[in-house]
């Protein structure tokens, strides 16, 4: 068979897969944003209403609204914090010696517990009685004594920013520190010979040079954020209140505690299409490299 | 074995054109070399012939059989690469009986065939190790005797010495020649390095810009190079070109050069002589006045770089000779073994008869 | 500067591995451990042995999880070697735009996936069924896996492969004795990657299980009881769902970020 017909044939059992998996449920929840459709009343697809439900969630929904501010808030926090951290992080790490082998070597391992399993873990440890975090805090920082970390609206939310920065920033460590291996060292080398000052040379060449890795890994991060999910029901299950209900929950409770289908899908896509802006952004960068 | 031909063979990728509507007649059992700079179209011409690049236009025929539409595997030729391309995860029996055990070839007359190729090239004691564990001398012995295992059409090799030391690259070569002699297998062969295209051709297609500039034998495209492309390119130090004109049946060029020149052109001519045509003489002596720029022992000769009315001229001495920068020298034109070019069209402007 | 950074490193290290070694003390105390902090107490197997036994069946809900990444795993990595393999080698018109598409499916929220599924699935039947995880879960992993492994196949140089097109094989013989081979360190990496995805999945277990197909990750949810949370269970229950990919995720470390970033960070 020449290889013209076969390149495309290679692809057919991949794109089934995607076809069937992804763009085949996109479809369907797409149209189903448009319907009137509760499992309550009914088991068929309901009857068309247009934009309704995108109407209804942009102004007349302080769940949604809701929802919209802590996913801004819990993304913005998260981001900050995973880039910062992941860059501070590997920057330390760069060096050779006993103790960054050692980091090193551990940092794949919060990335590898299921975050539903972080959720409930640090749930426990921050528990208001027996919660080792909690007495910790106490310990270290006096003024935290007492706080009931889980039963405050803010409090609640930091600490699921916490859960899941335990479980992102060393992984971002690791892909800022591959970000840090593939750079040349000669410019910094130059740099140093030419009378910059360590910090001089992060900031005029190091750093630029590692941009484009920073802008993956703060994009990546800020999709993940986004879809936010598995801590929220593990963790706080939402509240205290709805003080930590994300998008993504709050779809899950619209289908799964209310059975409305078709408002669930408008917010659903609503949140797809913010990822989908992303996605275009990302792939830009991905893609900019020539290909070989 | 069998003769191959390429009618106006164009290779075009969007705007860039690698390969122009080259024609070239291989003779059966001749040993090709196409030689060029990187980027002049050598290699995708080879990649074509394989049936590894599929022709934008034109015509490849091998052994009188038009070959555009068949897969490399229906072409029966075997192919030597570069980086060898050896088949990392089997042995080197494996390797050599890979193209037999595709035919079907059992495995007892196969194992025979293997040793017998590996034999050839002297890496019986290895048949059981992986091409990592080899050398990569060793590495090129082994996709040489896959491609002798086979008794195919033709061979292509693609630059195969260019990853092996200065040393072995010597003694390789001299293998490669050897058999193909031996074999008498039709053989195209790509390379950037005059020096294998001088050593192992019968005849040579100089390669620029996706165009043939020169087809002949290693004698002719170095005394006779066709343009100033080839003038430039064969020889190491390169040819002498000198700026300057012809009127009367002399070329004269600043810095007091007057030669005789057996053309019939007039007017703007770009002379070319090789150093080893440029004899070094005492000042006063040979047809003009120079300084040295500098000198430089090669080990066999000393090449001597004099200036003359502010153009450079490279000229081989003997290896005895010795002279301060700077000192006057007098220098010597071989006048039988002049070139001469139209600067305007590039070309070799022939001696009037 | 130095007893900064070692301060900063000890800080760094204690962040990582404390809350892992709690969870770990944990399954080993007893239930009135819990409230003391402790970290000096009897240690015992008690909690093992309950988890795997009645009510909670922990061994079934270890196979459901087994099942549905290695069914998921086992249908992924085929496809996507083909795919990927199309992809490194060939040009092809709207190559981008199928890039594109294979890319933007990691950014698709799975809640808006699960939807349809949902509907589908409880119209079929297929609710709480491996193979209804499995279907889902291929959403999310086919594209990490054509992705991942395009870049490993973008590493292996092609002249190995011409030279056995040139020797007599065809594309697919190629493909067979010599790609495979060549590009199986990466089909590996690919497939745990894949395996702990599925392995840790969430969102879509709780939505479409409920008793029979019931993986890990929801299956610990169930300790919190009416009688209040079974830390000291989900605590061993935590520590066994962990082992298998704090294993599996170390020795192909180095390649766990080339697959979340799709190659662009190697």
């Amino acid at each position: 068979m020449r290889d013209r017909t076969l390149k495309y044939l290679l692809l057919v059992p991949a794109a089934v897969l995607v076809l069937g998996t992804t763009l085949w449920p996109l479809a369907v929840s797409f149209t189903t944003s448009f319907r009137d459709w509760r499992l309550t009343r009914s088991v068929t697809p309901g009857p068309f209403i247009g934009f309704e439900h995108y109407i209804t969630a942009a102004t007349d929904d302080p769940e949604f609204l809701n929802a919209l501010t802590v996913t801004a808030t819990f993304v913005l926090i998260d981001v900050t914090l995973t880039l910062v951290c992941a860059l501070g992080l590997a920057l330390l790490l760069r060096r050779a010696g006993v103790l960054q082998s050692l980091t090193r070597a551990v940092l794949i391992l919060p990335f590898a517990v299921s975050p539903a399993l972080v959720g409930i873990s640090f749930r426990f440890m921050f528990n208001a009685e027996m919660g080792v975090f909690t007495w910790l805090a106490g310990a270290v920082f006096p003024p935290l004594q007492g706080v009931v970390w889980l039963g405050d609206r803010s409090a609640a939310l930091l600490v699921l920013v916490f859960s899941d920065a335990w479980r992102w920033v060393p992984y971002m460590t690791l892909v800022v520190l591959g970000g840090l291996a593939a750079l040349p060292r000669e410019p910094e080398e130059a740099a140093r010979m030419d009378g910059a000052r360590e910090w001089q040379v992060l900031r005029d060449v190091t750093l630029p040079a590692l941009l484009p890795v920073l802008a993956i890994v703060g994009i990546l991060k800020t999709v993940f954020a986004l879809k936010m999910f598995d801590q929220v029901v593990t963790l706080t299950g939402g509240g205290p209140g709805s003080s930590t209900v994300t998008l993504a929950y709050l779809v899950y409770s619209i289908a799964f505690r209310w059975y409305d289908m078709g408002y669930a899908s408008a917010v659903a896509w609503i949140l797809t299409a913010m990822l989908m802006g992303l996605a275009v952004w990302y792939t830009r960068l991905v893609l900019r490299k020539p290909d070989a | 074995m069998a003769a191959i031909d390429l009618h106006d063979l164009t290779k075009a990728w969007g705007n860039f054109t690698a390969v122009k509507r080259q024609s070239l007649a291989i003779r059966d059992g001749e040993f090709m070399v196409l030689l060029g700079p990187s980027g002049c179209g050598k290699t995708t011409t080879m990649r074509m012939i394989a049936g590894l690049e599929e022709p934008t236009s034109g015509d490849i025929l091998i052994g009188g059989q038009r070959v555009n539409d068949l897969a490399p595997r229906e072409r029966d030729i075997a192919m030597v690469f570069q980086s060898y391309g050896l088949y990392p995860h089997m042995t080197v029996a494996d390797n050599i009986g890979y193209p037999m055990k595709l035919r079907g070839m059992g495995r007892a007359e196969r194992e025979a065939a293997v040793r017998a190729a590996a034999d050839k090239v002297e890496l019986g004691a290895f048949l059981h190790r992986k091409p990592r564990e080899l050398s990569g001398g060793q590495r090129q012995r082994v996709a040489l005797a896959r491609a002798i295992i086979r008794r195919p059409r033709a061979f292509l090799m693609d630059e195969p010495l260019s990853n092996l030391d200065a040393k072995l690259r010597v003694s390789t070569r001299a293998e490669i020649k050897h058999l193909q002699h031996e074999l008498g297998v039709t053989t195209v062969y790509v390379t950037h390095d005059q020096i294998e295209a001088m050593t192992l051709a019968h005849r040579v297609a100089v390669m620029q810009g996706g165009e043939i500039r020169q087809l002949g034998t290693p004698e002719d495209i170095y005394d006779q190079p066709a343009d100033l492309f080839v003038a430039g390119f064969i020889g190491s130090p390169a040819m002498n070109l000198l700026a300057g004109e012809i009127q009367d049946g002399r070329f004269t060029a600043p810095g007091g050069i007057a030669v005789a020149v057996r053309v019939a052109h007039r007017g703007a001519a770009v002379l070319g002589i090789r150093p080893e045509d440029l004899r070094v003489l005492p000042p006063g002596q040979g047809d003009v006045a120079a300084a040295i720029y500098t000198v430089e022992l090669t080990g066999e000769a000393t090449l001597v770089t004099a200036d003359v009315g502010g153009a450079r001229l490279s000229a081989r001495a003997d290896r005895g000779f010795r002279a301060g920068i700077g000192s006057a020298i007098g220098l010597a034109l071989d006048t039988s073994r002049l070139s001469i070019f139209d600067p305007g069209t590039t070309l070799r402007i022939k001696d009037a008869p | 500067m130095r007893a900064v950074r070692t301060a900063l490193l000890l800080a760094v290290l204690f962040l990582i591995l404390f809350p892992i070694a709690w969870m770990a003390l944990t399954a080993f105390k007893r239930p009135v451990d819990l409230l003391g902090l402790s970290l000096f107490f009897t240690p015992t197997l008690d909690n093992f042995r309950t988890i795997f036994s009645h009510p909670w069946n922990i061994g079934r809900t270890l196979w459901n999880s087994t099942v549905v990444a290695a069914l998921t795993v086992l249908i992924a990595i085929p496809a996507a070697t083909l795919a990927a393999y199309s992809f490194s080698r060939f040009e092809m018109r709207f190559k981008t735009g199928l890039f594109f598409l294979i890319l933007a499916t990691q950014f698709v929220p799975a809640v808006v996936v699960v939807l349809p599924f949902y509907l589908l699935f409880r119209d079929l039947g297929l609710l709480d069924t491996h193979w209804a995880l499995v279907i889902v879960n291929l959403a999310i992993v086919t594209p990490f896996a054509v992705w991942m492994l395009k870049g490993f196949l973008d590493a292996v140089p092609a002249e190995s492969e011409e030279a056995a097109l040139v020797d007599g094989a065809t594309r697919l013989r190629v493909i067979i004795d010599i790609v495979v081979p060549m590009v199986w360190p990466g089909v590996v990496v690919t497939t745990v990657f894949c395996f702990v995805l599925t392995w840790n999945e969430f969102l879509f277990a709780l939505i479409l299980t409920r008793d029979d197909a019931v993986t890990l990750p929801v299956g610990i949810t169930r300790f919190r009881t009416e009688r209040g949370d079974l830390w000291e269970l989900i605590a061993a229950a935590g520590i066994l769902i962990s082992i298998p990919m704090f294993f599996l995720s170390s020795i192909i470390q180095r390649h766990f970020v080339t697959g979340m970033t799709g190659g662009a960070v190697k």
